[in-house]
């Protein structure tokens, strides 16, 4: 039946073939506020969106210049700057991963009352909410400018993240081990030790690694603001338009970000998926010779 | 307890040695040993107070908290004192007020001025990323890519862009298209393609082939099968992380300030570096309003996308 046998049967068998589509309210609604949105800030933002097109011209003329000017005699200086924003990051990981591990389980549905519950939610979204900077800018009085308080800052706004997506790990684990140690007489704690901890561990693991990566990116944006590291390294080198710094300091911000990130999803991987079959026949084999470990009644 | 001695004896009867009623427990694996060696090292060089450390003391820290600036705290959250608090009410009325206008909120001052520009900065840098998002997001996944190249370069520039830092695309984009407003929409405009990109192209990867292969079987070109059977299926998520992209946006608008970027940082800059660490603390406690306010609005319309 060609299309046009279809219209010609009456506008009855065409609505047939194909149903109306039912008019989406919501769709309209989002399309007319986003449209409505990007005509008020386009007109009103003070840009002078003419430099736009100028744009292309000067960042050959940048790019030309950065490769005249290339040189390797401040890489130490750059690799030094990007260790101190991985050192920053780390040590705010391990604070945020610190600071967050005991409200997790508070957070989690399957393990605790909603009374105590939703308020520790609370806590964390607002730790959620604040942004770095402002975490940053309230510590300077504290802790001065270095970075220690940018470790802090990120450390503290990590909470939020990391304990609420944790607790999300730890509602979706399997309800049979907790049930078979409650069942055996189990508390609290040792609910936590053998059934909650053995299943969610290696995805929290993994999860703070992940966050680990995000707050390389965040130490460097705090870096222009004074804590250190290779954000401010590169917009002082901008500013004072060091150009043989800039060229220099991206490359390395570059190839150390993607190298980080290429290390830790590995890590993660293996964390959730566990060992490689490979790996796990190698080492079975090579347990096998001390006797049998097996035991079909455990 | 009295479970565990009950299958014992049991086991006994049948089993002679009860060693085997417990199996071995098995060495831990090497990766938990070095990852844990790992772990404990890496942590020792960052945070000692050495050449590669940063010299992060968690004992010190209680009393270097305690040992505060006394200028610094008393400008930006002395709560306790009432002469600071009415001080810091009638900051906020000359900041946010003009006796000459009819309207009770008044948006002219360097700080709503400020305010106004980081959430028209956050707008536009969303709705522009995350618009070209959509296509490099298909890109971005092996199953949309039309060719093997075509995919890799994306995921190469896409990497490369994610490693930037925003504050430093935005110290870029001051050097090709002077400060303002500007830069900070170009810079926000890149962070939103890499978070975007990057979170919409991992739901390409998991989504149902069915739809692909029935558009094809249809004779539908590449571009055709993307647009009918792959793009519908990963818009509600496309959506929802266009408006998580939003969020992270308003955040990350304070910082462009610093760089000459626009946006509420241009004023928290100016006045952190006038000592009027009261001004500071009135902008970051409207700003804080602010994004907590965009961001109980987000939530609501991703958790209505479903």
């Amino acid at each position: 039946m060609t299309r046009a046998s279809v219209r010609g049967s009456g506008a009855r068998a065409a609505a047939q073939v194909r149903p109306e589509r039912p008019f989406a309210r919501f769709r309209w609604t989002v399309t007319v506020v986003l449209l409505a949105l990007l005509a008020w800030s386009t007109w009103s933002v003070d840009a002078t969106w003419g430099r736009l097109l100028q744009a292309p011209g000067r960042a050959v003329g940048f790019v030309g210049t950065l490769v005249e000017t290339a040189s390797l005699e401040p890489l130490g200086v750059a690799l030094e700057a990007m260790w101190e924003s991985i050192a920053i990051a780390w040590i705010a990981t391990l604070l945020g991963a610190a600071l967050s591990f005991p409200l997790v389980f508070l957070a989690a549905a399957n393990l605790t009352r909603s009374r105590v519950r939703q308020p520790v939610r609370q806590v964390l979204n607002v730790f959620r909410a604040i942004p770095e900077i402002v975490l940053a800018i309230a510590l300077i009085p504290f802790l001065g400018l270095g970075p220690v308080t940018g470790a802090v800052a990120m450390g503290i706004s990590s909470i939020g993240t990391l304990g609420k997506l944790s607790a999300e790990i730890v509602e979706s684990i399997d309800d049979g081990p907790l049930q078979a140690v409650e069942a055996s007489g189990g508390g609290r704690l040792e609910r936590l030790r053998w059934a909650v901890l053995p299943q969610a561990m290696p995805e929290i693991a993994a999860f703070w690694l992940y966050r680990f990566e995000i707050n390389i990116r965040v130490s460097a944006v705090l870096g222009v603001i004074g804590i250190g590291g290779i954000g401010g390294f590169i917009a002082q080198a901008v500013e004072r338009n060091v150009f043989e710094r800039i060229g220099l300091g991206l490359l390395v911000v570059i190839l150390a970000t993607m190298l980080v990130d290429a290390i830790s999803s590995r890590l993660r991987r293996r964390l959730i998926e566990g060992p490689s079959p490979a790996a796990q026949a190698r080492r079975e084999r090579a347990s096998t010779g001390g006797g049998p470990t097996g035991d079909d009644a455990a | 307890m009295s479970g565990e001695a009950s299958v014992d004896r049991e086991r006994g009867r049948t089993e002679p040695a009860g060693r085997q009623v417990r199996p071995r427990k098995p060495p831990p694996q090497p990766f938990t040993i070095l990852g844990l060696a790992g772990l404990v090292a890496f942590t020792l060089v960052t945070a000692w107070d050495w050449a590669l450390g940063i010299g992060f003391d968690p004992l010190a820290l209680p009393g270097e908290l305690a040992d505060s600036n006394p200028a610094m705290v008393e400008g930006l959250f002395n709560v306790t004192d009432a002469d600071w608090r009415a001080q810091y009410v009638e900051l906020l009325r000359t900041h946010f007020t003009d006796p000459d206008s009819p309207w009770p909120l008044s948006l002219d001052s360097r700080i709503g001025g400020g305010l106004v520009e980081t959430v028209q900065i956050a707008v536009l840098a969303t709705i522009v990323g995350a618009a070209l998002s959509l296509p490099l997001a298909v890109l971005n996944a092996r199953l949309g890519a039309p060719d093997r190249v075509t995919h890799a370069v994306v995921k190469a520039l896409n990497n490369v862009n994610r490693a930037i830092p925003d504050v430093i695309w935005a110290a870029l984009f001051v050097v090709l298209v002077g400060v303002g407003a500007l830069p900070g929409i170009l810079a926000l405009t890149m962070f939103t393609i890499g978070v975007v990109v990057k979170l919409t192209s991992d739901v390409v990867d998991g989504i149902d082939r069915g739809p692909i292969e029935a558009a094809r079987a249809a004779g539908a070109s590449h571009a055709a099968a993307m647009r009918t059977a792959l793009v519908p299926q990963i818009l509600p998520a496309y959506a929802s992380f266009s408006l998580y992209a939003f969020e992270l946006n308003l955040r990350g608008a304070a910082v462009l300030g610093f760089v000459g970027a626009g946006g509420i940082g241009q004023a928290m800059s100016y006045y952190w570096s006038q000592l009027d660490f009261e001004a500071v603390s009135v902008i970051v406690f409207v700003y804080l309003v602010l994004v907590i306010v965009v961001e109980q609005v987000s939530i609501s319309i991703r958790r209505r996308l479903g």
